[in-house]
């Protein structure tokens, strides 16, 4: 019997006090796309990044082929075949595709040119086996999310790995290009290539993988054949128990006053509108959902919203009280050098005088405790925390401050369905009546449809920098797609 | 690199504050050795002509640390917001002016409005300095560390038109002004020494800048803003130009009264190379501090007593005097080595911990960019 391709035991990480991974295990045959699946913080990248050579574990064993290496750097762990394509991106926006591409690779016969006619032949070669194209001349810049991955995926295809890895490459891919990105990792496992991927989403995993392995605190907690296992089963071993949902489609909320108002509002942008006539309102007790392809206006949309930004036309009438949860939180939704209390002094500071930092104080512990973050104290450092504890906090914050409008931009992305699924009804309970207190209105753009279909009220749809709304008999995963992908027009 | 020179939250400062003494301790005196000297008679010169006796404390060290602690204050305050006022020199040299200038027309006046009035010209006149980098940086997306250089050359250059020219003393002879008016002069703290009340003063601005920072809601905008300007401003809805500009005026403010006091406590006159560099010798002072004013006492302090001990080395083991600017750029090499390296070894930590979160603050380390590289109005 030949051995694994990859077979990895008894893993050890710690990166201070933390242990990062416990006795984590994965195995990986050539030929197969193997799920790694694991709650945020469960120790999947880490596990990885080992596998890629950017870390090395402190005990444990890694064997290729059957004998045991040590990896000390990426460039050894490419040398043994093995390529990894990252969660952000490692690409420089200035050059061309083809510059990326050759970036790294040497020139035949030495030299100290970049090997670009050879990239182009490889490239070329490369569309043929697997349909995955790139368009070599433009600037990265200039490439969407979508078609930036594809050109990480060649640079580690040129190198011919016999073992790639993807970490969570479905985030920030739109439906049709997971489903051809799914279609590549077939064709290279069909050609003997064995494919690591980390998703959160567990029906992608389900769908394209041939055998999982769950993690959990750090350990190796299940492995599997999809086919054999259950989803419960695989839910309860990356949770630890079996989450509890809600009921879609919460209605028969109180509709209240309107708290926000947008009317005929443009936003510049260089010489074109980035948004223009945008008109909608927002009610009290309600969650308007924007749903849209990333990058058609919906992040301006957002500012406007939340008074970040001023709109060049038309009138933009919103409430002072109003909670912004930021898509990139480790950016711009929490300072990672803060602590939890002066992260929660973010909301309070406005004004002349002092901070209210004993008031803070108390408002950072109630949230630590009612938002179940895990941090030790109110005092840990934000950037310590783990993504889904700094979006706990980052909701429970804004949430605390939105007395008349919140705007949350993909509250969920990234998050794991535990985090998910409390998120989102904790803004479904914001807009519940009966609380004592007059309801805010939810403004919530997100990428992912059933998220929408789920939770809000009504629909729209943000195509190149305007609105149209959903008639209800489109409310449906293919009737939203269509307007998103139509605009309507 | 910014965020290497901005501990926002000021973990560890004693391991790099005492890591760079250290190094530039045991540095200094392996210098001093293949220089042919004795370290140990150089040392023993620097501390008695240092902390040797009260009249050495007083006189010497605490005098010299007044316009260290000053701008070493003002940098730290312009650091903590990610302003990267390399301009320290040029405010306290508008400062000196402005006070000379309040100082010399002053006669007439009682004490109680002299002093004041020259001290506050001299708060002005180093905010004045510090505006057209601000403007420049916020308005136009200029570097400051540039525009706050040239502003120091303008700065110098002017004080030496004035002694010469306009301002020059009624006799002509020498390139320097006229003594202040009595009124104008600092009164000295402890009798019997040359230490002013320009120290107690300096005391009280590095009192009241920590009370800022920690206490306040717009020292809290200053740190959220010099920490992440883009959290800053989304989660916070803070108007971030408006906080670099406050921060580069106060900042100003702060080295202009440093020349101000030197004036009306130490040299009541204007005179060519009045600063011997303090206002880059306090870049030293404030990253060795990590930022933080209390500390910048004890930094500035340390500081004085190096410039003070200078002469006494000279005289005693024979140590050129220049020696001192050896020790202060070591002092700044060091602590900068030592603070990335204190904060790489966090970030990477947490940056493969598997977190999504770590990733990014690593990424947010390289894209700050070097000193300066942050344009305003971003």
């Amino acid at each position: 019997m030949t051995p694994p391709r990859v077979r990895m035991s008894g893993i050890v990480r710690r990166f201070g006090a933390v242990k990062a991974l416990d006795g984590a295990a994965l195995t990986l045959e050539a030929g197969e796309i193997h799920g790694v699946l694991g709650e945020n913080g469960a120790g999947k990248t880490t596990l990885l990044n080992i596998l890629a050579g950017l870390l090395s574990q402190d005990s444990g064993t890694l064997e290729i082929d059957g004998g045991e290496v040590v990896l000390s750097n990426p460039r050894d762990a490419w040398r043994r075949g093995i390529g990894m394509v990252h969660q952000h991106f490692k690409l420089v926006g200035a050059l061309t595709v083809l510059e990326n591409l050759s970036l790294g690779l040497r020139v035949e016969g030495g030299g100290f040119g970049l090997p670009y006619a050879r990239v182009r032949r490889r490239v070329a070669d490369l569309e043929d086996r697997t349909g995955l194209h790139v368009p070599l001349d433009r600037a990265v810049s200039d490439l969407s999310v979508g078609e930036r991955q594809r050109v990480e995926i060649l640079k580690a295809l040129l190198r011919d790995p016999r073992v790639l890895v993807l970490d969570e490459p479905t985030a920030v891919l739109t439906p049709g290009e997971v489903a051809s990105l799914f279609d590549l990792l077939r064709t290279l496992a069909a050609d003997g290539t064995a494919v690591a991927l980390v998703a959160h989403k567990l029906d992608e995993v389900l769908a394209v993988a041939h055998r999982v392995t769950v993690l959990r605190d750090g350990r190796t907690v299940f492995g599997g054949t999809v086919g054999e296992v259950e989803p419960e089963q695989l839910v309860r071993a990356m949770v630890g128990e079996s989450p509890t949902r809600t009921e879609p489609g919460v209605r028969g909320r109180v509709q209240g006053e309107v708290v926000a108002a947008l009317r005929k509002v443009g936003l510049q942008h260089g010489p074109g509108w980035r948004l223009s006539e945008i008109s909608m309102e927002v009610e009290r007790g309600r969650i308007v959902g924007i749903a849209g392809v990333e990058g058609n206006g919906q992040r301006e949309l957002a500012l406007l919203l939340a008074g970040r930004a001023k709109p060049d036309q038309g009138e933009a009438v919103v409430p002072a009280r109003t909670g912004f949860i930021p898509q990139d939180r480790t950016h711009e939704g929490l300072i990672a050098d803060f602590d939890l209390v002066e992260n929660m002094g973010l909301a309070f500071h406005s004004g002349r005088g002092l901070m209210p930092w004993s008031s803070i104080r108390v408002r950072a512990e109630e949230l630590r405790r009612d938002y179940a973050v895990r941090a030790p104290t109110v005092r840990t450092r934000a950037g310590a925390l783990s993504g889904g504890n700094q979006q706990r906090l980052v909701v429970g914050r804004e949430l605390a401050v939105a007395r008349d409008l919140l705007v949350a931009e993909n509250p969920t992305r990234g998050l794991d369905i535990a985090a998910t699924r409390f998120v989102r009804d904790r803004l479904v309970d914001l807009v519940a009546a009966g609380r004592g207190v007059e309801p805010p209105g939810v403004v919530l753009i997100s990428g992912d449809l059933d998220e929408l279909l789920e939770v809000a009220d009504r629909i729209l749809v943000m195509v190149r920098g305007r609105l149209i709304p959903v008639p209800d008999h489109a409310r449906t995963r293919d009737g939203i797609g269509a307007l998103m992908l139509a605009g309507g027009s | 690199m910014s965020e290497g020179l901005v501990p926002q939250r000021v973990r560890g400062p004693l391991f790099v504050a005492g890591g760079a003494v250290l190094a530039t301790v045991l540095v200094a005196g392996l210098a001093l050795l293949l220089g042919g000297f004795d370290p140990g008679q150089a040392a023993a010169a620097m501390v008695r002509g240092t902390v040797g006796s009260p009249s050495a404390l007083l006189s010497v060290t605490l005098v010299r640390a007044v316009p260290l602690i000053l701008s070493g204050l003002a940098v730290a305050i312009a650091f903590r917001a990610g302003v990267w006022n390399i301009g320290a020199e040029g405010q306290l040299y508008a400062g000196a002016m402005a006070g000379v200038w309040v100082g010399l027309s002053a006669g007439g006046l009682p004490a109680l409005l002299a002093l004041p009035a020259a001290l506050i010209a001299s708060c002005v006149a180093g905010a004045v300095w510090a505006l057209i980098p601000a403007l420049m940086r916020t308005r136009l997306g200029v570097g400051e560390v540039i525009t706050t250089i040239l502003m120091n050359f303008v700065a110098i250059h002017l004080a030496s038109y004035l002694v010469r020219g306009p301002l020059q003393e009624s006799r002509g002879v020498f390139p320097q002004t006229d003594a202040i008016a009595e009124a104008a002069r600092l009164g000295v703290l402890v009798p019997g020494t040359r230490l002013h009340w320009g120290f107690a003063l300096a005391v009280l601005v590095a009192l009241g800048a920590s009370l800022f920072l920690s206490r306040t809601r717009a020292g809290f905008r200053l740190r959220a803003v010099g920490a992440s300007p883009s959290a800053a401003q989304v989660a916070g809805g803070i108007d971030a130009r408006r906080v670099w500009t406050g921060a580069f005026l106060s900042s100003g403010a702060v080295a202009g009264l440093a020349g101000g006091v030197e004036v009306a406590g130490v040299t009541y006159a204007l005179y060519e190379g009045l600063s011997p560099g303090w206002g880059y010798t306090a870049i030293a002072v404030a990253l060795l501090a990590g930022l933080s004013p209390l500390a910048v006492l004890v930094t500035g302090a340390l500081f004085g007593a190096l410039e003070g001990g200078a002469s006494a080395m000279q005289r005693e083991a024979g140590v050129p005097s220049a020696w001192v600017s050896f020790v202060q750029a070591l002092v700044i090499l060091s602590v900068l080595a030592l603070d990335r390296l204190r904060r790489t070894g966090t970030t990477l930590a947490l940056g493969r911990s598997g977190g999504d979160v770590a990733e990014a603050s690593a990424e947010d380390d390289g894209s700050g960019g070097e000193i300066g590289e942050r344009s305003g109005g971003a």
